[in-house]
């Protein structure tokens, strides 16, 4: 275990500060009114009551953009845009806001997706959003609207597009691309049509790309810029996360403890149990045998 | 650290999950199968808790039946509906996912039952999630998690507006590892890693656009992959026009005007020459061995010792000694490198000219003496080769030049030799990285030269390679051999369905072993020929085999494409649905690629766009 931790000690220190960071936050005043005691459990230790400090719904709120979202939107007007945050962090609505834009200046879009699934959930909510005559689909066996201002389709399709017009067809008629889990790129065995669709579209066309939080974006970033020529700024969500994550262990006895202790190292308790267990499987070993400990955990 | 706990029940561990208030959770299983059994369970012990939200998921669930019919009496229904709790992996079809996706979102779920790849893509949150191992399952075992994947199932923990907090649960397993979940949660996240290759496809569309290698080259180059290489190539090439630089400047400065491309020839020549020298004597002995060697002839006199005063005609030489006749008549032995003069004319071996021979090397010694090779001479002049190194080295300069100006661009020439080699040593490492990329490309422009679908010496696509461009579909060349070979005119669609299903499929996914007719395998068999023929001509190449062909999946397409029931086919292939409709609507999709050849290939195209038809129907589309 002394292994494991060795090689990546910078980046350690830095997740931790936002691990403390996000239940510092959760814990915080704001938050109070909405605090549902847990159910059951009684007595509650201390460390139990800070563990799930804050649990429960937010009172509803009006929506308002993340500044990483505005953010984004505004670096769109002169470059390409590369978003990495977590799924369910309004990745999404940066591109709605963008393909509205452009729609209502009577320009294009095409918006990109790995999966089937995925391009006709897109499908429905942007026929929803933008009108049924506005939104157009392409996947492998689904072809509907083809001519319609804004296209959702497999980014297979839209890479066959870029291959088409090379070849001397029309031009691919966009204003504007949307990568939607750009990450796919690293796909072992599709990955590689995203490297082409970054690479052969045509500079004019602006990108916008939503990814994962992945480790090299600073990285990727400058290999579009070198590759297209278009300056391709970054945008990350800070605090990584939209929602703060706590992680807690269940133990067979159905208590609940923090995975972590407070100096932001594994749960002694937890180096105490995984102890006991050694030292029975030792005790078990000794006194039946090696042979007998194979058979009993393997 | 490795904690090994009994689990929980599911159910059990739901009801403690609800006691810390920490529903609705996604617990994340292994197996598809765990998932069904968990939820199965969980449903088991739940169904007789009146929950009020029952009603509501019938409702929600009915709606969903009018769209998608296909999930009316699906086995998992009532776990649903009685147990508030779904399975939900790859095995079940998408229209059933969906259900359960809105189900989930309409907060009518306390837990999904869930595989890792549940984790990709369509977004659904839960308060919790719940790990239950440390390892992620793959098609070839077991392997630790990575950070990526922990994040993708940690990115499902919180509803954002719907949780103030989310959670991750780490839950006792008999396989778990609290350490490494907390390790991974605080790593930093993966690296995006370029996974650009080759294909068939890629080449020939670039080709077709481009008209020649070289541009084709150029955009594998731009590749994420390549760009490491891209970085350092550029790095060297930077430092290359600056050697260029820095030699333009000294030969300016010395006053010579000599083009760049002269000092390059020049440096390389003189580096061939001295890999020709490295076979060259190097110590003053050797070089003195070989010189006597060559010399030392029959009929010739040498003088023994380092003065050289007696006097020996050579009348014997073999392996390295020497015998001959001293001036007293008497006769003498040695070994070669005993010699220390050695006179150049050759004398015949008669009686009456032996005393007229000593007599003349006696009077004119000094002049008829081989001068002796100094080891600089040997290294830069030998044998013929680097005589005419010599010589071109020596044209180099233009002739033009007046004698002066020549010494004096010799001079520079020799200054700037070090950064001469320097400069060609970096340009072939910029060969050899611009290399590695292009490689894979020429092995498949050398594949597709040879089944005559582009010109290698014109650099040009044929009209046949044009079509194969197209042809968006996996293993194109095997397709493009297929219908050019007429083994798709010659087949109905069904059967085409199931030769086209044994393509797409996984190579080793089990499809049940539905029942093919001749016809059937006959067509698998001329296909697996032209396989055969296809992956030949690619070991030549280098290109990694193929995977091999599905017979099962042709099996369940076959009898797909035939008109049977779904459920029937579910029930007979004892395959998962999930499966099924993948492989189907995957086969759909490349049976719609064939269809579009119709130009060239109308009659198979036609065949492909019925097969399509009758395998794209309800439920897979």
């Amino acid at each position: 275990m002394a292994r494991s931790g060795k090689g990546r000690t910078g980046g350690r220190g830095r997740e931790r500060t936002t691990l403390g960071k996000g239940s510092r936050r959760a814990s915080g005043d704001t938050l109070s009114p909405t605090v549902r005691p847990a159910q059951k459990p009684s007595p509650q230790t201390r460390e139990l009551r800070k563990l799930l400090e804050g649990i429960g719904t937010p009172r509803p709120s009006p929506f308002q953009p993340d500044q990483f979202q505005l953010d984004a939107l505004a670096a769109l007007e002169f470059e390409d845009v590369l978003v990495t945050a977590p799924t369910g962090s309004g990745k999404t609505w940066i591109a709605r806001e963008e393909i509205r834009r452009l729609l209502a200046a009577g320009k294009r879009a095409w918006y990109t997706t790995p999966l089937k699934a995925l391009t006709n959930s897109k499908f429905q909510e942007f026929s929803a959003e933008f009108g049924d005559g506005q939104v157009g689909i392409l996947t492998g066996d689904r072809k509907e609207n083809s001519s319609a201002p804004l296209i959702v389709g497999t980014t297979e399709i839209y890479r066959n597009q870029l291959f088409d017009s090379l070849r001397g067809g029309s031009d691919v008629q966009t204003d504007l691309v949307v990568l939607d889990e750009a990450h796919y790129l690293a796909d072992e065995d599709r990955g590689y049509v995203w490297e082409e669709a970054i690479i052969l579209t045509p500079p004019r066309i602006r990108l916008l790309l939503l990814s994962a939080t992945i480790g090299n974006a600073q990285e990727f970033a400058a290999w579009i810029e070198d590759v297209r020529g278009v300056r391709c700024g970054v945008v990350t969500r800070p605090g990584a996360r939209p929602v703060p994550l706590r992680a807690a262990m269940l133990l067979p006895d159905k208590r609940l403890i923090p995975l972590l202790g407070e100096n932001g190292k594994i749960n002694s308790e937890l180096n105490a149990l995984a102890e006991r267990d050694r030292a029975q499987r030792e005790e078990r070993v000794s006194r039946f045998g090696r042979r007998a400990r194979r058979r009993f955990y393997e | 650290m490795k904690l090994r706990m009994p689990e929980l029940p599911p159910a059990t561990l739901l009801a403690t999950l609800d006691s810390y208030n920490l529903l609705p959770a996604i617990v994340f299983l292994p197996t598809r199968r765990r998932c069904d059994q968990a939820a199965s369970e969980a449903a088991m012990v739940r169904r007789d808790s009146g929950d009020q939200k029952r009603e509501q998921r019938r409702d929600l669930m009915r709606s969903f039946v009018e769209q998608f019919p296909e999930i009316r009496g699906h086995r998992h229904w009532d776990t649903i509906i009685r147990g508030g709790v779904a399975s939900h992996h790859a095995g079940h079809i998408p229209a059933w996912k969906l259900v359960i996706e809105n189900l989930m979102s309409a907060g009518l779920l306390d837990a999904i039952f869930a595989t890792a790849t549940v984790a990709a893509g369509v977004d659904f949150p839960a308060r919790s999630v719940v790990l239950t191992v440390a390892d992620s399952r793959t098609g070839q075992g077991w392997r630790p998690l990575t950070a990526s994947e922990l994040q993708q199932m940690t990115g499902r923990a919180g509803r954002r507006g719907r949780d103030n907090v989310g959670f991750v649960v780490v839950a006792p397993g008999l396989h778990q590892d609290p350490e490494r979940i907390a390790d991974l949660l605080k790593a930093p996240p993966d690296p995006l890693v370029s996974q650009f290759r080759a294909t068939y496809t890629t080449l020939l569309n670039l080709l077709d656009a481009y008209g020649n290698f070289a541009q084709v080259r150029a955009i594998a180059e731009k590749s994420f992959a390549h760009r490491e290489a891209a970085v350092h190539i550029s790095t060297l090439e930077k430092n290359a026009r600056e050697m260029e630089q820095n030699i333009q400047t000294k030969l300016r400065d010395a006053g010579c005007d000599l083009r760049l491309s002269t000092i390059k020839g020049f440096e390389r020549l003189l580096s061939a020459r001295t890999q020709l020298q490295q076979s060259k004597p190097q110590t003053r002995s050797e070089v003195l061995h070989r010189w006597l060697d060559e010399v030392v002839q029959v009929g010739r006199v040498v003088g023994i010792g380092r003065t050289g005063r007696r006097l020996v005609l050579i009348t014997d030489k073999r392996e390295g000694n020497v015998r001959g006749i001293r001036e007293d008549g008497r006769s003498a032995s040695f070994a070669l490198e005993r010699i220390g003069r050695v006179y150049a004319p050759v004398y015949r071996l008669k009686e009456e000219f032996i005393e007229e021979a000593f007599e003349e090397i006696r009077r004119r010694g000094r002049e008829l003496v081989i001068p002796e090779p100094r080891l600089r001479d040997a290294r830069s002049e030998d044998v013929g080769a680097i005589e005419i190194f010599d010589s071109a080295i020596e044209k180099i300069l233009p002739s033009a030049l007046a004698a002066e100006e020549k010494l004096r661009c010799n001079q520079a020439l020799w200054s700037v030799l070090a950064d001469a080699d320097e400069l060609h040593k970096t340009e072939r490492r910029i060969d050899q990285l611009r290399e590695e990329v292009w490689e894979p490309f020429h092995q498949r422009v050398r594949v597709l030269a040879s089944f005559g679908y582009l010109e290698f010496e014109a650099e040009k696509v044929t009209e046949r390679g044009r079509w194969l461009a197209d042809l968006h579909i996996d293993r194109p060349l095997l397709v493009g051999e297929a219908l050019e070979s007429g083994l798709f005119n010659s087949i109905d669609f069904q059967r085409m369905g199931a030769v086209v299903a044994a393509l797409t499929a996984d190579e080793d996914r089990d499809y049940g072993e539905l029942e093919l007719d001749d016809g059937v395998v006959n067509a698998l068999a001329m296909f697996e020929e032209i396989g055969f023929k296809v992956s030949t001509e690619e070991w030549k190449f280098n290109i990694e085999p193929a995977p091999e062909l599905n017979f099962s999946a042709a099996g369940a397409a076959y009898s797909w494409a035939g008109g049977m029931e779904w459920t029937t086919l579910v029930h007979e292939t004892r395959a998962e649905e999930g499966d099924l409709f993948r492989m189907l609507s995957r086969t759909g999709e490349a049976l719609l690629q064939i269809a579009g050849v119709r130009k060239v290939h109308p009659r198979a195209a036609q065949t492909a766009a019925v097969a399509a038809d009758a395998i794209l129907r309800e439920p897979v589309r």
